[in-house]
């Protein structure tokens, strides 16, 4: 009894049977209701087509993982900057946070034919799409974190003389680390779906590329398993966010 | 009269102004390339010439995203309440429904089509699947951040648990389920125009397809400025209506 309630109490048991739940159903109606593949292909033929399509997956997945991750990094560091600059000259605040927020109203997949016409089929226009997406957000939200130290904290690094960069390296920064760290974390399961977006409208390699042209082609197989291996992809890369988060957040 | 114009000076509406002058000067005095930037002035003369299409797809992608949306909140709401009432259902489904947010829906348009028909329903979906998991995150948050002394006290005078859920819980999470909203209907327009982009003849997701595929790129800006300005209208309208509602507190 006691082992059983243990069993329960840990964070995965409860997630891996709700997963069994989840994939006997899949697997449960496909027999049951005889539903064709094109509809719904049953888990193991697409695990087993991404076992033999590997080269080709793990060429795409490099593609779109190197746009991602690009764009992730600009992204987050512009606004970061960006946050931190609006910070120190109070007065462009107004000017520019409204015009961020009408950027910001058109979704990002409406930039995305304009960038490719930009910034050509390569990696760079889902580059600086990326950033856009993720970007946005970081401002917002570091913003607000930055804005979060306590005043009297403020006053007191001023009365002993720390400027206004010291302060925001010394304190700030610091408070708005949970804020951040949020930002980057909404970001990026964002910057993979919006390089794959990018890519199905125009590219030369990439999980995006392979999801058009596998759909043009009807092999839905292809497209399931490209699929899954971005998945994947995007909750590796997240899990090891929350990694990075555990160690360097300390203070929380 | 000086009030007013100083009241003129702060207002967000400025930079606009002044963005939209900036931007038309610029190009009459630099004649960029149209491909890059064309002129504000020729964007509103080819709006004015696609007048009746532009404003019938406004209102299917309209349709579309407040359907998704309106349908997208219910279940948020609804698995949010489950999840704060069964910790079993929270640590064995939330999992999961983090996991579904990794899944690039764009990449399923083809399969979305197959599954509901070349209706409005499979849009409606495409934005449902985007819109559920902010709401359903904040409504989580909202109502397990219930004051625990409101609960006692309202439990010692005999309130049984659906009054206490109408009456507290349900109160002091609406702030934070108003956020949720407001992250979800962006998400919303952005899962009705990807919709679109699969096998649909009217809507603005069409016709940046269509922009994109004659290379027509004034085209392009008006879809884009379309796009945006009903983002803002229907985040505007929300933010409203949070006012309204929400007058208790209202979270910004």
């Amino acid at each position: 009894m006691v082992a059983q309630r243990k069993l329960m109490a840990s964070p995965v048991v409860p997630v891996l049977l709700s997963l069994v739940v989840l994939l006997t159903v899949w697997e449960g109606a496909i027999l049951l209701f005889k539903i064709p593949p094109f509809v719904l292909p049953s888990l193991g033929a697409i695990v087993r087509h991404a076992f033999t399509d590997t080269a080709r997956l793990m060429g795409a997945l490099s593609a779109t993982l190197g746009e991602a991750l690009g764009g992730y990094a600009l992204g987050n560091a512009l606004g970061l900057l960006l946050a931190v600059i609006l910070l120190l000259a109070q007065p462009l605040e107004r000017i520019v946070m409204p015009l961020a927020v009408a950027v910001n109203a058109v979704p990002t997949v409406a930039y995305a034919p304009l960038f490719l016409i930009w910034f050509g089929l390569g990696a760079a226009s889902k580059v600086a799409l990326v950033a856009l997406a993720v970007g946005f957000t970081m401002l917002v939200s570091a913003l607000h974190g930055l804005k979060q130290a306590d005043q009297a904290a403020v006053d007191l690094m001023r009365s002993f003389g720390a400027g206004p960069l010291k302060i925001v390296w010394r304190l700030r920064l610091p408070v708005a680390m949970p804020s951040v760290v949020a930002a980057l974390r909404i970001g990026v399961p964002r910057s993979m779906i919006v390089a794959i977006v990018g890519e199905m409208l125009g590219a030369y390699a990439g999980l995006g590329r392979m999801i058009y042209e596998s759909t043009q082609q009807i092999d839905l197989l292809s497209v399931w398993s490209a699929v899954l291996v971005a998945s994947l992809a995007s909750m590796v890369f997240y899990g090891l966010l929350v990694w990075i988060d555990q160690k360097l957040v300390w203070w929380r | 009269m000086n009030a007013f114009l100083q009241r003129l000076l702060r207002s967000p509406a400025l930079a606009f102004v002044g963005l939209a002058v900036v931007w038309e000067l610029y190009v009459h005095a630099f004649m960029p390339s149209p491909r890059y930037l064309p002129a504000l002035s020729a964007i509103a003369q080819d709006a004015w010439s696609v007048w009746p299409q532009l404003l019938r797809g406004f209102g299917r992608t309209l349709l579309e995203t407040v359907l998704g949306f309106v349908l997208g909140a219910l279940f948020g709401c609804a698995c949010g309440t489950v999840f704060t009432y069964s910790r079993w259902m929270e640590r064995s489904v939330f999992p999961l429904f983090v996991v579904s947010q990794t899944v690039p829906v764009v990449a399923f348009g083809a399969l979305i089509v197959i599954w509901f028909g070349n209706s409005l329903l499979a849009k409606v979906m495409t934005a449902l699947f985007l819109t559920f998991f902010p709401v359903t995150v904040n409504t989580l948050r909202g109502l397990k951040s219930c004051d625990p002394q409101r609960i006692a006290l309202m439990r010692s005078f005999g309130a049984n648990r659906l009054v206490m859920f109408f009456k507290l819980a349900v109160p002091s999470a609406l702030p934070q389920i108003m956020v949720g909203f407001r992250v979800a209907i962006g998400l919303s327009l952005i899962g009705s125009v990807v919709g679109e982009w699969f096998g649909e003849t009217v809507g603005l997701g069409v016709m940046l397809m269509e922009a994109m595929n004659a290379d027509q790129v004034v085209r392009l800006w008006v879809v884009m400025l379309a796009c945006g300005l009903m983002g803002a209208l229907l985040y505007g309208l929300l933010t409203f209506v949070e006012r309204r509602l929400v007058w208790w507190r209202s979270e910004s």
